[in-house]
């Protein structure tokens, strides 16, 4: 390989470019092996302290290119499972039927945290270290940035064609003069100069750097406002009846999974009370039963006390009181049953909520329990139809919207078991203790009545009400998290459009008299591409503007107004210092073969002659010229400054 | 808002228009492969324009052709040697100093840019067809010409569609689909005229009439409104990101694709074996050219992923109560987000960069093209709302 340092610097072309005493390069170590310059110094010192060196090994292992790759790598093979396999945080109902369909798969993989990925430890371990390997590899970068951004630019190695890009003319001027002029030149095109004896080298670009330390950090940053939102933040879900109320407080919550760091007394303590819920959708057409709007009519208060206020809460608005958010995100409906006992009694009166079980019609099911029933505990399974039709003898709901409701049961008296200690469902009926009353189930509309045999009693189907699940997030990790999320991409942005580059101009008297000009640039990381152009931009302008200064000294000198056409054209016409024959050309072509990069040589041959042909008139193609030499001389250059 | 269903069906026959004439345009490249051989010398005198210095370069490069086949040989190259032997090789500096040459692919890299290429002090001899820029060749230009016109047709199909329905038109994925190929054409035009490689129409209008033609038949899905869920202007944010993305990415894995068998041809060319391949490769930039264009599709692609991502999550806050939760298509998105961005990392590692990270980026697309497909067919999850049941 060619020297390149880890950071994409090319050593073998900038040979005097070497870091300031006692400061190592810390480039990452790339490929992991040894470098040469670094293990030189350090072997005795790691053999004496034997664990420091090892220490000092694997973080040298870990902070490399290669880990972070293989990192990315297992990242992403780590997340497929939670893709395919239900997870706990997401849907547990899937996870709980994954256990009924594979009763002896499924505790291998519950063990194995496969129905929890992204919480698993193992999902931790790699993120984890792949966050301390960004770290370990991205804040000594920053360091130096900041060193770099300090320092002059290195001086101009001697040799300027071995560079990726370079040119090489004739001038008039002295060799001060003409550097003056490129100082000049690089300074209002904002480079960073570093004059010495003969040469000036020039830097620009840091931006990039910085464009990519900032992206990595920031992605440092989202971790940690997630980990943030994890820790001081909750999530809850409550389903709610159209008319009923609820505070937010952990007993009144159907489901509450707060952070590792907050407590019940933490929770803002609004209340919501449902007022109505309406949802409409398309009557006809190819999207027939499709939802087009659902409308959740709220009056809520901040804390106990404090004003009420009406929010129609709908689906991408959510309701915002004090930070807590609270989201629509399902609806249904609730039969509303009167359950009078064998006794004479009312035991239960009231709304039952109903699961959906079929989205696109509402079919839904649900389970009414009488437990205070008399002399048996009374207990029914229904399922409600919205839109009840009678397929061919077959019940169905033939619409999501109330059309014609009914309700139609099963009913059981005996123990429903609420008594064991074992927490239930309140949307499955445990039948075990159970038996079955012989009732022919028919659908019942509004204000019909079955009665049940046996003396257990009698149900009412009395009309339905509509519910909507709502879900209650504080995440104090959200801001933070958006604000990483917008840097990184700025950050993103930034590294791909800059590039950084530097540029060396030499001048220095030739035989016949003249001054030779040379240049040499190379992108540190020319992502993007596109440095050539700049360069050849810059030696054209730098080249006008010696030219011009030369017609005028030469003005000045002779007195006159009119420069001798032919000094002019020995000028301008002169062919580069490295003028392409057909045998460089062949040379070139094998010098490439030889490495095996084919279609490099062949576009170098091409590329060289055509350039021979051209030289005669355009800088351009002098550069290129000389490039392709160069490239003859030294073909691992054109793998580009990025390599390692 | 009801749908108004005579432009829907306009927009359904524009559609179809276009996959024809994306087929036609096809057909035409492939004739071009097949019967203009012999024009390649002659497009690169048509290419010389009077103001590029690399055009000049360009004509310089027939002027010397003689000198060329002279060095092939004498290089004792065997691609060289055969290249010269049918006046391919021509044909590699032609296209690749025509402009298909970014920088570090070789010297002429000038050209790579014709605003920049126009740096030389005076323009050579004047090229005839001031031109140069566009393809030259009946099959060439017919197939370029079909290719923009279906574009037109294309983005009228989908200006009519929304308009029919009152929305942006990527509700689902018969949308989404007619969108991002969309995408994926105009940055091939984009492309062709920038690097003057309008043979890459072939091979990008495949993929492009394949989903198209899957879109029209299997999944299509009639004009209509939204369901809740979507309907918020996050969706005009977040999957506009998108569909530039995957437009950009397409492009990106068609030409890695391009570059990884051009590359394995030339290294059979170099160790003396056969190829049959070796005739297409002709026509196309320089593998080394191919994979500098691939990168810079990623370069472009990635950060608009990234910020469709970062709206998606945003939007999911706002819609779900979450702005990340896993959910299978989040979850394939921070996928292929990742392997992305270890493209990235490849192309930046020694050892890596060339085949190697080739593969990765062809690994990141499949990662993409299970997310749009894999996971609205298989996997339900809250974003199961394709369109399909
Ligand atoms: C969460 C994990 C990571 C992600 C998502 C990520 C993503 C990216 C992306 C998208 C880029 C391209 C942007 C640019 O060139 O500035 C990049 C570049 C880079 N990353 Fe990372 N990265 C991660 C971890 C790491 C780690 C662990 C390291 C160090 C070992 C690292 C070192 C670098 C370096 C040096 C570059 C610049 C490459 C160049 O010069 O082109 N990254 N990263």
């Amino acid at each position: 390989m060619t020297g390149v340092s880890a950071d994409g610097e090319v050593r073998a072309a900038e040979p005097d470019l070497a870091p300031p005493a006692g400061r190592p390069r810390t480039g990452r170590p790339g490929s992991g092996r040894p470098r040469a310059g670094r293990a030189g110094t350090r072997r005795p010192l790691a053999g004496r302290l034997g664990r420091a060196g090892w220490l000092r090994w694997i973080w040298r292992q870990l902070t490399s290119m290669r880990t972070a790759l293989i990192l990315l790598f297992l990242l992403a093979v780590a997340s497929v499972p939670g893709s395919v396999l239900p997870q706990e945080g997401i849907d547990p109902a899937a996870v709980t039927q994954y256990y009924q369909a594979h009763p002896a798969l499924a505790p291998i993989l519950n063990r194995l945290s496969l129905f929890n990925v992204f919480a698993a430890p193992w999902f931790a371990a790699i993120y984890l270290l792949l966050f301390t390997s960004l770290a370990g590899c991205v804040l000594p970068r920053a360091f130096r940035l900041v060193g770099s951004a300090r320092q002059k630019p290195p001086r101009a190695p001697t040799n300027l064609a071995r560079l990726p890009a370079s040119a090489t003319y004739a001038t008039g001027l002295t060799p001060d003069a003409a550097l003056d002029s490129a100082a000049g030149l690089l300074a209002r095109r904002r480079f960073r100069l570093h004059r010495g004896d003969g040469w000036v080298s020039a830097e620009k670009g840091y931006l990039r750097e910085a464009g990519n330390l900032l992206f990595h950090i920031a992605l440092l940053a989202l971790l940690f406002s997630v980990g943030v939102g994890g820790i001081w933040g909750y999530k809850a879900n409550r389903l709610l009846i159209v008319g009923q109320a609820f505070a937010n407080t952990p007993t009144d919550l159907d489901v509450f999974h707060p952070g590792r760091l907050v407590s019940p007394t933490d929770l803002q303590p609004f209340s919501i009370n449902l007022l109505s819920f309406r949802a409409t959708y398309v009557t006809s057409g190819p999207q027939l039963y499709q939802p087009l709007t659902y409308d959740a009519g709220m009056r809520y208060q901040a804390r106990p006390g404090s004003p009420a206020k009406f929010y129609m809460l709908t689906v991408n608005h959510p309701l915002v009181v004090d930070n807590v958010s609270i989201y629509l995100i399902g609806h249904g409906y609730a039969p509303i049953f009167k359950v009078t006992d064998g006794a004479g009694k009312v035991a239960w009166d009231g709304p039952v909520p109903f699961i959906p079980v079929q989205q696109m019609t509402l079919t839904s099911e649900g389970v009414v329990k009488v437990p205070d029933a008399q002399p048996y505990q009374l207990g029914f399974a229904g399922v409600f139809l919205p839109s009840a039709v009678d397929q061919n003898g077959q019940l169905q709901s033939a619409f999501p919207a109330p059309l014609s409701p009914r309700v139609s049961l099963v009913a059981f008296k005996g123990n429903l078991g609420m008594n064991s200690g074992q927490p239930q469902s309140v949307y499955t009926l445990d039948t075990k203790g159970l038996k079955q009353l012989p009732i022919t189930p028919r659908p019942l509309s509004a204000g019909q009545t079955e009665k049940l045999p046996g003396g257990a009693g009698s149900i009412t189907y009395l009309g339905y009400q509509q519910w909507v699940s709502l879900a209650i997030t504080y995440d104090p990790g959200q801001l933070p998290a958006l604000i990483s999320g917008i840097v990184a991409l700025a950050g993103l942005i930034l590294s791909f459009l800059i590039r950084r580059r530097r540029v060396f101009v030499r001048a220095a008297a030739g035989p016949d008299g003249g001054t030779t000009v040379s240049l040499g640039g190379l992108a540190r990381s020319d992502a993007a591409g596109g440095f050539e152009n700049e360069f050849a931009e810059l030696t054209r302008l730098l080249r006008a503007e010696h030219d011009g200064r030369a017609m005028q000294a030469r003005q000045v000198a002779d007195g006159t107004a009119d420069a001798p056409e032919d000094a002019d054209d020995r000028e301008r016409g002169k062919p580069s210092t490295r003028p392409a024959s057909p045998v460089a050309v062949a040379a070139a072509a094998t010098a490439i073969t030889a490495e095996g990069d084919t279609e490099t040589a062949a576009a170098t041959v091409a590329a060289t002659t055509t350039a021979a042909a051209a030289a005669k008139t355009a800088t351009v193609a002098e550069t290129a010229t000389t490039t392709a030499a160069a490239a003859a001389a030294n073909p691992e250059m054109l793998a580009g400054p990025e390599e390692e | 808002m009801p749908v108004n269903t005579t432009l829907a069906d306009t927009s359904n026959g524009l559609l179809l228009s276009t996959v024809i004439l994306y087929a036609l345009a096809m057909l035409c490249y492939a004739s071009d492969f097949a019967f203009a051989r012999h024009r390649v010398l002659a497009g690169v005198a048509g290419a010389a324009a009077p103001d590029l210095a690399a055009a000049d370069l360009a004509a310089a490069g027939l002027a010397a052709a003689p000198e060329l086949v002279t060095a092939g040989a004498g290089g004792r190259s065997a691609p060289a040697k055969r290249a010269a032997a049918n006046g391919s090789l021509r044909a590699n500096a032609a296209l690749s100093a025509n402009g298909a040459l970014p920088a570090d692919a070789g010297p002429l890299s000038n050209g790579a840019r014709p605003s920049v290429a126009a740096v030389g002090p005076a323009a050579g001899p004047a090229g005839d067809a001031p031109a140069s820029r566009w393809p030259s060749g009946f099959w060439l230009r017919l197939g370029f010409g079909l290719t923009c016109t279906g574009a037109v047709l294309h983005l009228l199909a989908i200006l009519t569609r929304g308009l029919s329905e009152g929305r942006v038109p990527w509700g689902n994925m018969y949308e989404f689909i007619g969108a991002f190929t969309c995408m994926a054409v105009l940055v091939l035009i984009a492309a062709s005229v920038w690097y003057r490689a309008y043979y890459m129409g072939l091979f990008v209008l495949l993929p492009v009439v394949f989903a198209l033609g899957i879109a029209l038949t299997v999944i299509y899905t009639p004009a209509g409104s939204l369901v809740p869920a979507l309907q918020s202007y996050w969706i005009a944010i977040h999957v506009t990101a998108m569909i530039v993305a995957i437009g950009l990415f397409i492009f990106g894995a068609v030409v890695t694709t391009l570059y990884l068998l051009a590359d394995r041809s030339q290294r059979r060319l170099a160790a003396g074996q056969s190829s049959w391949s070796a005739g297409i490769w002709e026509h196309l930039p320089v593998p080394a050219i191919l994979d500098r264009l691939s990168y810079r599709s990623v370069l472009f692609g990635f950060p608009v992923w990234t910020f469709g991502v970062m709206a998606g999550a945003i939007w999911a806050d706002h819609a779900w109560g979450r702005y990340w939760g896993w959910d299978p298509k989040e979850t394939w998105s921070f996928i292929t987000w990742v392997v992305y961005a270890m493209f990235l990392h490849a192309r930046a590692t020694a050892g890596w960069r060339g085949r190697r990270a080739g593969w990765i980026h062809l690994a990141a697309f499949s990662c993409l093209m299970f997310n749009v497909i894999g996971v609205n067919l298989w996997i339900t999850g809250l974003h199961s709302y394709a369109g399909m049941s």
